[in-house]
């Protein structure tokens, strides 16, 4: 993106986390929309087989995490995992057979959710210990003053395709337009931690659930119209928030992929240019990163 | 109504909650302004049934006190029991043996909201032991595939808003929201959560809304989690007021979701007369056993 910005100012640290269990209650089954129990896996461990670029509700799953979901034992180091770590980070599995290949980071979901070559995340399982090279938080378009950027890293913002246009808007271009209808779980709760959950998107059910968003993919840029997550989830009318699908399937009602957030501000301030293209699995390349 | 079966009912007790906040004393309004909440839990005195939505400073504020339990899973059968409508009943303090009635639910915090005449509230305190005798979950209407939840048998057969025969809720409503404005509670079991209308000034038409007033949720399916489903309307009852923080605001217990087919909204934005305390506190004190 040919943007200026103040990314020779950001701090770099190196952040750890472990691969946490996938998680589960007595009860085990949840209810969908029509009041229907169901028990699918989702959350937590390693997901196999889903990876951006993949339509994000293929997989039979509840809150589906691609990849390596991350989190750390202790709550405030965890925070700061989950706070510092920014879409785009080189991730690097640091103990088990996998120790030394890498991936890079997609997104948050209450865990940091990692995606790398199939064959490297087969070998790699829960308590593995990965290294993330934090940086991102702080970073700031100069040109753009009132975009709020979060959760961005300035490799990914660089590889992303637009930037300051003649007229002084951002041109960001989006695979998808998500109308606040969509916005689901998540809503009300602060953006540099999980994600946002878009309904609308259940192939599953019938005519009058569909928002039209059953085919978005892992990794998509996404433009939420009325959505403010300046300091926080919300609707706001004449407002756009920029997100990235990082999570894939939930049959739990009311929520679904969801986009981690990467961009906030007034309407006016991006033009929006629609591109079916617009995914972050560039970034493996990018990034270089070693598998 | 289902004539061979009834509800159950249970007395489920809770406690008076605190005002309670974490180390760090801010929180973070819409615009990136730090403010220090105000009236989010505990008891709260200054404001009624009746108040306006935006009549205080104060995030989430709600009539009455707050009720919830320390063991977690007895709080949330605690909160998912309570009905709107459900008598409750001080059992320790200086305020020993008042009776009180549900004015709805929140989540997070798991806490039912229950009111008291103003001259009770001042001698309730924190910690002071509250009985609810829960009744409502499990109502229905075989002739409607709309749900009823959350609120007691007494009081929804009050509101009659249905006529016999007839396969219609005719429902006063001060205003309808589209769904976009739910905020909060969107995706959380009903059972459990109220939810938060993203509004910060009144709608144009709009004269005031009031705690306890009734409003419509257009295209929200709520009869579990809560979440969009087109043509679904979702009927509730105002029970908080206003929040600075994004995504939260006014807050809404729902008690009655369905297909717009099975709905007549009577709407009056300038003189609807939502639920009042009296009524609300008469009712429960016919049911006194």
């Amino acid at each position: 993106m040919k943007v200026t910005t103040n990314a020779s100012r950001l701090v770099t640290q190196i952040v750890v986390g472990e691969v946490w269990p996938p998680l589960s209650d007595r009860n085990g089954f949840r209810v969908d929309a029509n009041g229907q129990a169901f028990f699918l896996p989702g959350m937590g461990g390693v997901t196999l087989g889903v990876h951006c670029g993949d339509i994000a509700t293929r997989l039979l799953g509840d809150h589906v995490e691609p990849g390596l979901s991350v989190r750390s034992p202790k709550e405030s180091v965890n925070y700061a995992l989950q706070f510092l770590t920014c879409i785009g980070n080189i991730v690097t599995v640091i103990s088990g057979p996998s120790a030394g290949k890498q991936g890079f980071v997609i997104g948050q979901h209450a865990y940091v959710l990692v995606d790398m070559p199939e064959e490297d995340m087969a070998q790699v399982t829960t308590g593995d210990q990965v290294s993330v090279r934090a940086v991102g938080q702080g970073l700031k378009l100069l040109d753009h003053e009132n975009i709020h950027i979060k959760n961005l890293s300035p490799e990914l913002l660089e590889g992303l395709a637009g930037g300051t246009n003649s007229s002084g808007a951002l041109d960001i271009h989006v695979a998808r337009i998500i109308p606040p209808e969509a916005i689901g779980a998540g809503s009300g709760m602060v953006s540099e931690y999980a994600n946002t959950d878009l309904m609308g998107t259940y192939p599953d059910l019938d005519s009058s659930f569909s928002l039209g968003l059953e085919d978005l993919r892992i990794g998509d840029v996404v433009a939420m119209i009325d959505q403010d997550h300046s300091f926080g989830r919300g609707y706001r009318e004449g407002w756009i928030s920029i997100g990235i699908i990082s999570t894939g399937s939930a049959s739990l009602f009311g929520h679904g992929p969801g986009p981690s957030t990467i961009m906030s501000g007034p309407a006016d301030a991006f033009n929006v240019i629609l591109d079916e293209n617009s995914n972050i699995k560039f970034l493996a390349d990018l990034l270089k990163v070693k598998s | 109504m289902n004539e061979s079966r009834t509800t159950v009912t249970v007395n489920a007790l809770g406690y008076v909650g605190h005002s309670e906040s974490s180390g760090e004393p801010f929180r973070i309004d819409r615009h990136g302004v730090t403010y220090v909440p105000t009236g989010d839990g505990g008891i709260v005195l200054n404001y009624r049934v009746g108040d306006s939505i935006f009549a205080l400073d104060a995030d989430h504020a709600s009539p009455g006190v707050s009720v919830s339990h320390p063991n977690p899973d007895a709080a949330h059968s605690l909160v998912a029991q309570s009905c709107i409508g459900n008598i409750a009943q001080v059992r320790t303090g200086a305020a020993t043996g008042a009776l009180g009635v549900v004015l709805g639910k929140r989540g997070e915090g798991s806490r039912v909201l229950v009111l008291f005449a103003p001259e009770i509230m001042e001698l309730i305190r924190p910690d002071d032991q509250i009985s609810i005798a829960t009744e409502g979950q499990g109502l229905s209407d075989s002739d409607m595939e709309s749900h009823i939840f959350n609120i007691s048998s007494a009081l929804f057969n009050s509101l009659a808003f249905k006529k016999s025969g007839e396969k219609l809720f005719r429902v006063p409503v001060r205003t309808s929201f589209e769904s976009k404005y739910v905020g909060n509670g969107i995706g959380r079991p009903m059972p459990l959560w109220d939810v938060d209308l993203q509004i910060y000034e009144l709608p144009s038409g709009v004269s005031d809304i009031h705690i306890g007033d009734i409003v419509a949720i257009t295209n929200l399916d709520a009869r579990f989690n809560a979440g969009y489903r087109n043509g679904w309307i979702s009927v509730g009852v105002v029970v908080h007021g206003s929040s600075p923080q994004p995504g939260h605001g006014p807050g809404v217990t729902i008690f009655l979701s369905g297909p717009e087919s099975e709905f007549e909204l009577l709407s009056d934005p300038q003189n609807h007369m939502g639920l009042t305390e009296s009524r609300l506190l008469a009712l429960a004190a016919s049911l006194k056993r």
